[in-house]
C-alpha cells in the first residue's frame, strides 16, 4: 500500500474517532448523578435562606449551580404528579410562604412525603438559585 | 368596647375578602419546545411562581431559568451558559393582566376563554405580548393553560453562526398552572 494512502487511511480512522468520542461523550453526556455528588456546601436550611434573602450571594460566596447539603425541620411536603416537593419556610410574602423548596428525585418521593416532620431531615440537592421568594433545589436526595 | 369588637370583626372580614380574592401556586409547570432543523429542543420547568388577583384580573408568573431541566445535558449547559445566560439573567418573568375580565366568573365553575396582555421579560429583554389562555374553575381551584411562541430574536438571544438557521427561531412555550387560593397552600 502507498504511503499516502496510509496516511489518508490514518487519518480518516482519526477523524472518525474524534466524531464518534464527540457524539457518544460531549452531545450525549449524562447528566450529574446528584444522588451520588459530593456536596459543595454543608449548612443548616436556615442559614442557606437567610444568605439569599440578605443579599449575600456573589461571586465568592455562590451557592446557586453547586450541590447543597441542607439540614432543618421541614414545614410541609407538595405531592405532585411523579415526584414530591420539601418545603421549609422562614418568611411570607406575595406568593404566600417563602423559603427553601426542594424537588425530589422520583425515588425519594415516598420516603419525603411520610418523612416525620417532629425530626431533622438532611437532604443534598442541585441549586438552581433564588427567585426573590424561594430559594430552589433540583434533583434532591434525603440523606437521612 | 363593643365598637371595638366592630371593628376588629370588620378588619377580618376584610382581609379575609383581599386573600380570597389571590390565587397562587409554586409549583407551576412552563416547557418550551422548538423543532428546527438541527434538533428538537425541549425543557420542563416545575417550580414556577404563579398569582392572579381574581378581582382585578391581574397576573404574573416568575421562572427561575436554571430549573428548566433538558433531555440533554449538554443543551442544558449551552441554554444556561450562552443562550439566556442564567447567571446574569436568572429570572424570566410576566405580569400582566386579562383584559376580558368582565367574561369571567372566578367564582362560578367553568372553563373561560382569556385574552391576556402584559409585559413578558426574558434575558433582561422586556416585550409586550398578547396571548389567549383558559382558565377552569372548580372546586379544587383555577386552573389555567396557556400554548403561545415567542421568537428567539426578540429577546436579544443570539444564535452561535455554527447553528444559525439549524435552530427553529421560535420556540413554543406552554404554560400549565393549578393556582389555591393564598392561605391554602
Amino acid at each position: 500500500m502507498k504511503n499516502w494512502l496510509k496516511v489518508f487511511l490514518f487519518a480518516g480512522i482519526v477523524g472518525l474517532a474524534a466524531i464518534a468520542y464527540m457524539w457518544f461523550f460531549m452531545y450525549n453526556k449524562p447528566h450529574t448523578d446528584y444522588d451520588k455528588a459530593t456536596p459543595d456546601f454543608i449548612i443548616s436550611a436556615n442559614e442557606c435562606y437567610n444568605h439569599f434573602y440578605n443579599g449575600q450571594e456573589s461571586p465568592d460566596k455562590a451557592f446557586t449551580g453547586k450541590v447543597l447539603q441542607l439540614h432543618g425541620f421541614l414545614t410541609s411536603v407538595d405531592d405532585l404528579d411523579s415526584t414530591a416537593v420539601i418545603v421549609f419556610t422562614y418568611n411570607e410574602g406575595m406568593f404566600g410562604d417563602e423559603g427553601i423548596r426542594c424537588t425530589l428525585l422520583p425515588t425519594y418521593k415516598d420516603e419525603g412525603l411520610n418523612f416525620d416532620k417532629s425530626k431533622s431531615i438532611t437532604i443534598k440537592g442541585f441549586c438552581s438559585g433564588y427567585n426573590d421568594t424561594d430559594v430552589i433545589l433540583e434533583h434532591c436526595s434525603i440523606i437521612n | 368596647m363593643k365598637k371595638l369588637t366592630l371593628v376588629f370583626i370588620t378588619m377580618f372580614a376584610i382581609a379575609s375578602m383581599a386573600t380570597a380574592q389571590k390565587y397562587v401556586t409554586k409549583n407551576g409547570k412552563i416547557s418550551f419546545y422548538s423543532d428546527g432543523p438541527l434538533e428538537k429542543i425541549e425543557a420542563h420547568n416545575s417550580q414556577v411562581n404563579s398569582a392572579i388577583n381574581t378581582e382585578t384580573g391581574q397576573l404574573a408568573f416568575k421562572v427561575l431559568m436554571k430549573s428548566f431541566i433538558f433531555e440533554k445535558a449538554l443543551m442544558q449547559e449551552h441554554f444556561n451558559e450562552n443562550y439566556v445566560e442564567s447567571d446574569k439573567f436568572p429570572n424570566a418573568t410576566f405580569r400582566g393582566k386579562i383584559t376580558n375580565a368582565q367574561k369571567i366568573d372566578f367564582t362560578v365553575n367553568g372553563s373561560y376563554e382569556a385574552d391576556i396582555e402584559g409585559e413578558l421579560t426574558i434575558h433582561g429583554i422586556t416585550q409586550k405580548v398578547s396571548e389567549k389562555g383558559t382558565f377552569t374553575v372548580s372546586n379544587d381551584g383555577i386552573k389555567g393553560d396557556s400554548k403561545f411562541f415567542v421568537k428567539i430574536a426578540d429577546y436579544d438571544i443570539s444564535i452561535p453562526g455554527a447553528v444559525t438557521g439549524k435552530i427553529a427561531e421560535e420556540i413554543e412555550i406552554t404554560v400549565n398552572v393549578m393556582l389555591k387560593p393564598l392561605g391554602a397552600l
